[in-house]
């Protein structure tokens, strides 16, 4: 056993704690008060220190749900005389399994951080400035709605547009209080125009499984024997409770893992087997295996038979195109001999999954890479049973009815350009925004409605994003942090973060499923609110000044009203939806308990305020096993198998040929991985104490990686005299980024790697700001062809020592 | 009175630094690079790519390995470090006088110096937090997503760490030394 434990030698061989002083913290109060702008006692309900000692003082344990990343894992946070001074695992949620990650832990310093919105603000000098004023709710509600010297309102912009609610463009980032923004800005007031996380996102996947299984699933890994899991980090993009259950087995060797990564990942460090794949080219892996499984009949018949629609097709087209391992050891960089190998150990294991994967498109080939690996699962008849990919089952809540007024003025979307299966409600960022920025929307989009989103670092090539935040008449931002997107607002709403306020209750599926509470810890801190008040607040005050420009405007209304009188108007107003406050009128606290009464009974909703998680039977099924395992369901009662004969995998798809997609995956020429000589492949990715850009001025957080840096192979580095440390210009056709070195033997010598979400433009995040490299400033804004989702791993970039 | 120890099943652990993070929080640790009461070490792997060696890339969490004989008491020359009654080793920041013996003396490097007091810190095994209040686990054993450690109470022959003592294979870091830590690693 040789594993060197020092505390300095540490130091010195880890790239993330290379800078010293990194906690040497001053703050600004640029966007703030005075007396809140570091932590000091003098506001009340401020620790007065970074961390706080837990007492043995009585405290009070409120159930809560982590919003530090989309997980949603949960805990009890201890609250000691009004201060949250500990965080601790919930162990009756079975999706977190009583654990919470780092950054999960480090949610106190999110809250309290010296650089939070503390109070509304109007923007006062010009776009981008930073200059702002701070105002009242009212102030600001009012701003929004008639502008200012500085910019226009609402109002003006949709009388100007005739009440084409299209006009008003929205977003908003994954979380609890999301589906309360839409109803707001697409239900209410109507725009059609909806961009969120999913485009930038895991949007391929989902559609590739749901399109093929019915089902984006979940990977049974405490039961699985073999597993595959392909450009997914799970040591280092933390999922509960995918995490948890691979790595207590993969070294306890009950699960076999083979890993393919471009670099070598701390996943990679806990596998088998790691194969450095070339970027974009895991569908020529897939293809490979499927061949093999074909060719020697390995796949299970049975299953195929009765479950697999156009299983024969499939079987022709994967050998008439001859995708042998021999071909695809070419294009991968993964041998023919090694391809045989994993696909006859994963038929031949008892319950081997191929692992889905999530987060963002790597390539324009994603829908089909998704497809090919559901298919490949299907092939093991691993599905819907023990130990495979499960579909599971969800506790029902009871549906909001949500009363949304029609408006005839309203145009369509209209982000379909290279596009063959266009989402409607989501759409995609990057045609979005590129054709409002480009002329080409049919017409004006002239405002945008944002919270918990900041697309200046998600969406590939910040320029653009840039632009077209600078072409708006009004951006109106509701968030915790003065994002580098925040900066391009108009209006700014301060926002409770998650320990502050109590969320609508949510249901989670799958294996063992439950209901959830998010309950506020605290009283928001400052001035802020909890989103679904200021929802309220801002549908009261934009509701009757809207109505009277669809009134003016909206001929079937006129028709709808002709003679009415003032008490028949009003009366049609609030039955036709036009009140764009009704779904608020009950604080979230008063719903979640008539929503939760309703379905399951009072006693369900008291052991749901207590425990923070409810499912039927939890008091008789809840068990610890040892101080680290408890039993959420007995094994009798998980949803193993809930599909029967139901179970299909569509193989053959023949409807997407109409749309001008392969109705079955296939390799393309165009597909193969190549870098100009002298040029290098980005790819970017996660890390375990960083969830992109919204935790970069975290202090713990910050501590632990202080910045980002770029990987580069440690032979290509000798060559280019590039030692640890050096700075180092980043150029691709987009931009560039000046970053540290970091020289690795887990890279290839054609490509690089940086971590996603550092490098903020905002001054007023001062751990943020400057810090690092922004990667969506080099990597191109292509999109797949199937959803318009961005493409990652497709920019190729040039560096030099500076 | 008990004698607290822990097992650490470090090849579950996946650097992901919850632990770490959880103790800071809990116990009002310093922030700073250095200063941390537990920690996880690791190497890069070694070769060349794309054929490195997985299994040179280990984590191994650490913190302070709890000696029964702990040469850091040894050199102490105030008595600021001592046992509790718990076999715990503390240290009495009332009487340290920052000579850093202890630091030095250390095999693990498990100490680190306190700005604020002026004192030297370690792991407590959250002695005067959690176990203070009656609670049964440390707080990075509690927040672990892979469930690398195990507390308890070694005198115990009921409790989970002896009985995963009977049964699992371990060693204890620089056992050579004699030392005694009360930390075990599971094989």
């Amino acid at each position: 056993m040789q594993v060197e434990v020092s505390r300095r030698k540490f130091l010195q061989g880890s790239v993330t704690l290379s800078i010293a002083g990194a906690s040497a913290v001053s703050t600004t109060n640029l966007f703030s008060g005075e007396e809140a702008s570091e932590h000091k006692p003098s506001q009340s309900g401020i620790p007065s220190t970074i961390t706080t000692k837990t007492s043995t003082k009585k405290a009070e344990d409120v159930p809560y749900l982590c919003g530090i990343c989309v997980n949603k894992c949960a805990g009890f946070a201890r609250v000691e005389d009004g201060i949250v001074t500990k965080l601790n695992p919930n162990p009756y949620f079975p999706k977190s399994r009583n654990m919470l990650c780092a950054r999960g832990n480090a949610g106190i310093q999110t809250m309290y951080d010296p650089d939070r919105l503390k109070y509304p603000m109007v923007r006062i000098g010009e776009r981008g400035d930073g200059k702002y004023k701070r105002v009242t709710w009212e102030e600001a509600y009012d701003a929004i709605l008639n502008g200012t010297d500085k910019f226009k309102g609402i109002k003006q912009i949709l009388d100007e547009e005739k009440d084409n609610r299209a006009t008003i463009g929205y977003c908003n980032g994954e979380g609890l209080s999301k589906e309360g923004f839409e109803v707001l800005v697409g239900d209410k007031i109507g725009s059609p125009n909806y961009v969120d996380e999913i485009s930038i996102c895991l949007e391929t996947v989902l559609g590739g499984y749901v399109n093929t299984i019915g089902t984006y699933g979940e990977a049974d890994l405490n039961n699985a024997d073999y597993l595959i899991i392909a450009g997914a980090n799970r040591a280092e993009a933390i999922i509960t409770p995918d995490t948890m259950d691979l790595f207590k087995r993969s070294k306890g060797r009950g699960l076999k893992t083979i890993v393919l990564d471009p670099r070598f990942t701390n996943t990679a460090a806990k596998a088998d087997r790691w194969y450095a794949v070339n970027p974009g080219t895991d569908l020529a892996f897939v293809l490979a295996l499927t061949y093999v499984v074909l060719t020697e009949e390995l796949y299970d018949k049975d299953f195929a038979a009765k479950h697999m629609e156009g299983f024969e097709d499939y079987k022709q087209h994967i050998l008439s195109h001859n995708y042998t391992p021999e071909w695809a050891a070419k294009l991968t960089n993964i041998s023919a001999k090694e391809i045989v190998k994993t696909a006859r150990e994963f038929m031949a294991a008892r319950s081997p999954i191929y692992y889905q994967g999530r987060r963002s498109v790597f390539s324009k080939n994603d829908f089909q890479l998704r497809r090919a690996m559901a298919i490949f699962q299907g092939l093991s008849g691993n599905l819907d049973k023990k130990g495979g990919i499960i579909y599971g089952q969800k506790l029902a809540l009871p549906k909001e009815d949500i009363n949304a007024p029609l408006y005839a003025q309203v145009q369509s979307r209209f982000d379909k350009e290279g596009i063959a299966i266009p989402a409607s409600k989501t759409g995609s960022w990057i045609v979005f925004r590129n054709m409002v920025l480009e002329g080409k929307a049919p017409y004006p989009v002239r405002a945008m409605f944002m919270r918990k989103h900041n697309p200046m670092s998600g969406v590939p090539n910040t320029k653009k994003t840039e632009a077209f935040l600078r072409k708006m008449d009004l951006n109106v931002m509701i968030d915790i942090l003065p994002s580098d997107t925040t900066m391009f607002a108009d209006v700014v709403l301060p926002e409770a973060s998650y320990l502050e306020r109590t969320s609508p209750v949510a249901s989670y599926g799958g294996l063992e499923p439950a209901i959830v509470q998010r309950k506020a810890a605290v009283k928001p801190l400052f001035e802020t609110k909890v989103p679904e008040e200021i929802y309220r607040e801002l549908a009261e005050k934009l509701s009757k000044p809207l109505w009277e420009i669809t009134q003016k405007y909206d001929e079937d209304v006129q028709d709808d009203t002709k003679g009415m009188s003032t008490e028949e108007i009003e009366k049609y107003y609030k039955e036709n939806g036009f009140d764009l406050a009704e779904p608020w009128e009950k604080p979230v606290h008063e719903q979640n308990e008539e929503k939760i009464v309703k379905a399951f009974g009072k006693e369900a909703w008291e052991t749901l305020e207590e425990k923070g998680v409810f499912y039927p039977n939890m008091d008789k099924y809840h068990q610890q096993l040892n101080p680290n395992e408890f039993q959420y369901y007995p094994e009798s009662k998980k949803n193993y198998s809930v599909k029967g004969d139901s179970l299909k995998v569509v193989v053959n798809f023949k409807n997407l040929a109409k749309k001008g997609v392969d109705p079955m995956p296939t390799w393309h020429d165009d597909m193969a991985f190549s870098v100009p000589e002298g040029k290098f492949r980005l790819v970017t990715g996660r890390h375990a104490q960083f969830t992109q850009s919204g935790t970069t001025n975290n202090m713990m957080l910050r501590d632990l990686i202080p910045t980002n840096y770029i990987w580069i192979n440690n032979q290509k580095c000798e060559e280019m005299s590039i030692e640890f440390g050096d700075k180092v210009e980043v150029k691709s056709s987009i931009g560039k980024v000046t970053i540290m070195a970091y020289p690795t033997n887990k890279i290839a010598p054609n490509q690089i790697f940086m971590l996603h979400g550092f490098g903020g433009s905002s001054e007023e995040m001062e751990m943020a700001y400057g810090n690092g490299a922004n990667d969506a400033l080099l990597i191109e804004d292509k999109i797949e062809p199937v959803y318009g989702a961005a493409v990652m791993h497709e920019t190729n970039v040039e560096i030099r020592k500076v | 009175m008990a004698r607290y120890g822990m097992a650490l099943d470090y090849k579950n652990c996946i650097n992901c630094k919850a632990c770490e993070v959880a103790c800071k929080e809990e116990n009002g640790v310093e922030l700073g690079a250095e200063k941390h009461r537990i920690w996880v070490g690791g190497n890069d792997p070694k070769g060349e790519w794309p054929l490195l060696d997985i299994a040179s890339a280990a984590f191994l969490p650490s913190q302070c390995q709890q000696c029964e004989d702990a040469p850091c008491q040894e050199v102490c020359p105030t008595h600021a470090t001592y046992y509790d009654e718990n076999h715990v080793v503390r240290v009495d920041s009332e009487k340290c006088i920052l000579c850093s013996y202890c630091m030095n003396a250390c095999p693990y490097d498990a100490r680190y110096v306190d700005d604020r007091t002026m004192t030297v810190d370690k792991c407590t095994f959250c002695s005067d937090t959690r176990l203070a209040r009656g609670e049964t686990t440390t707080a990075c054993q509690n927040t672990c997503p892979t469930k690398v450690r195990t507390f308890g109470d070694l005198d115990d022959p009921n409790s989970e760490i002896s009985e995963l003592l009977r049964t699992r294979e371990h060693f204890s870091l620089k056992a050579h030394l004699g030392t005694n830590p009360k930390l075990f690693y599971l094989t």
